[in-house]
């Protein structure tokens, strides 16, 4: 009993020893103020961007999203990725800032300190998980049994709730490091902060700067560490998922290829390759904005999907659900709602830059609608079904 | 929780417990997508490569780099570059590769990674040289 309690005392003491063995002065309320102020920041922009990607590509009831302004979903989602990766380094920096109070002793002073830390834990946890799941996601690893955008839409309210419940917890903390200023600190201990902080914050610059040209033309050729080039792919343009794995190279050049628009139309149509080349044609600029945060810009021409509508007798609110060759997957159809299929810039796109689509770009017809995420510009379209 | 409680804060608990019991409802209602005890482990093994194995060895790391003479420039050089090759990381392997579409992970990321990581080197090294001169110039 007695060499027991000794036991327990020298761990004990080892134990509280632990946090005062943390000798930089950076592991600092004050650094963690400033770092909990920009990650506050970068979460909020995630989950405010990765809600407005949700709901386009799953509205909820009869609602529909506005066709315009044409790049918006493309802007939002290169702020949903590019600033997630750029949040990995504060993440990380916050993380080593508070470590030592991981090894505070006693664990749990009370009850509610418990139901705290564990809410900690939670915050903790999803960070990690949102930011580094999603890091492999947009690099193509995918070494997880779950759906990623499932898995990553749900965790998302876990980190949020969990961080709203830490900023109310720490928010005294805020105010006092960020918004008084009272005893005079040691000039070391100033410019050792604000070197740490430049650091981190170069960090996340260089980051953004080598991983936007993905999706800001302007700086491609900076993007050093993105998993994409706008530039690289068949007829210049990056391709997600090939004719060949959706399995439709055989389909796609079948002779017996028809369009037909049906559903709730007065008139049912169907219309061969050479039919869809005589109908009146259009040229616009859209890019193609993918959720993994890339996109590129192309010039589409083909038919305007309104005035297939109105050559059937589409009502003017219906839904209409355009449908590809594919047999299978979860990108076969989308749906498109009025405000877009009445956009003159929404083509059944027959060419993309004067040429015939290539097969992984949809040959022979792909939709393209401005503001739209672009696993939802169906390829490889075989029909439009009016609701 | 600890400075008394108040309507502010009240509400704050309200709103963060509401949307952490929403996203702990969903993992567990769209169990065929979530695969919950997947998605466990991952949750948890990535806390415990963070805590256990990650910030022990930037810990030691820092520990070997504060006996340098001039710890600071090789501090900062040090931290941007992991971050940047963590980010690389992924890539570098090319595990996303696939054979039906050259435009996924077009670059070659290696070659990338060693001229960022140069460059990194060269600014870490030039900033390394003016601090020991202004310190020689103090002395002197």
């Amino acid at each position: 009993m007695a060499r027991g309690s000794v036991m327990r005392e020298r761990i004990e003491t080892l134990a509280r020893g632990v946090p005062g063995r943390f000798g930089s002065a950076l592991h600092s309320e004050r650094v963690a103020a400033r770092l909990g102020l920009w990650l506050g920041i970068s979460f909020t922009a995630a989950f405010v961007t990765g809600l407005f990607s949700h709901f386009t590509q799953h509205p909820p009831g009869r609602l529909a999203w506005p066709s315009r302004p044409v790049g918006l979903y493309r802007v939002t989602q290169g702020i949903h990725v590019i600033g997630g990766l750029a949040t990995i380094p504060l993440l990380f920096a916050k993380l080593w800032t508070v470590y030592p109070k991981l090894w505070q002793w006693p664990p749990f002073r009370s009850f509610s300190h418990a139901v705290e830390r564990a809410l900690v834990l939670v915050l903790v946890g999803a960070s990690l998980f949102q930011l580094i799941t999603g890091l492999l996601n947009v690099s193509y690893v995918y070494l997880w049994p779950f759906s990623f955008p499932a898995a990553h839409y749900w965790t998302a309210y876990l980190l949020y709730g969990a961080l709203v419940i830490h900023v109310v917890n720490e928010w005294a903390k805020v105010r006092r490091w960020l918004w008084t200023r009272e005893e005079v600190e040691p000039r070391e201990t100033v410019t050792a902060r604000r070197r740490f902080l430049g650091t981190v914050a170069a960090a996340s610059g260089l980051t953004v700067l080598f991983t936007v040209g993905e999706t800001y033309a302007p700086l491609s050729g900076l993007a050093l560490l993105a998993p994409r080039d706008p530039r690289v792919g068949p007829q210049g343009l990056p391709v997600n998922r090939s004719a060949a794995a959706a399995g439709v190279t055989a389909m796609i050049h079948d002779p017996g290829y028809r369009l037909t628009v049906t559903g709730a139309v007065g008139t049912p149509l169907s219309l061969t390759y050479a039919d869809l080349l005589r109908l009146p044609q259009h040229t616009v600029r859209l890019p193609i904005a993918c959720v993994e945060g890339w996109s590129a810009e192309a010039e589409w021409s083909g038919v305007r999907l309104r005035d297939l509508a109105a050559m059937a007798g589409v009502a003017p609110d219906a839904v209409l659900t355009v449908e590809s060759l594919e047999r299978g997957g979860g990108y076969r159809s989308s749906e498109v709602r009025a405000p877009h299929w009445g956009d003159p810039l929404t083509l059944l796109a027959l060419r993309v830059g004067g040429e015939p689509l290539a097969p992984d770009h949809g040959f022979p017809v792909r939709l393209i609608a401005p503001n739209r995420p672009g696993a939802l510009q169906t390829k490889w379209v075989s029909k439009v079904v009016a609701a | 929780m600890k400075n008394g409680v108040n309507a502010p804060r009240l509400l704050g608990y309200g709103i963060g417990g509401g949307l952490v019991v929403t996203g702990l409802a969903g993992l567990v209602v769209d169990a065929r997508l979530t695969d919950p005890l997947g998605w466990a482990l991952w949750f948890g093994g990535l806390v415990v490569a963070h805590d256990g194995v990650l910030v022990p060895f930037v810990l030691l790391t820092g520990v070997a780099v504060g006996r340098l003479r001039e710890p600071a420039p090789v501090r900062a050089g040090l931290i941007v570059a992991a971050v940047l090759s963590f980010l690389a990381l992924p890539m570098v392997t090319g595990f996303g590769r696939r054979a039906d579409n050259p435009s996924l992970l077009p670059l070659d990321y290696g070659r990338n990674l060693l001229v960022v990581l140069g460059l990194i080197a060269l600014v870490t090294a030039f900033a390394t040289i003016a601090v020991r001169l202004r310190a020689g110039r103090r002395r002197g």
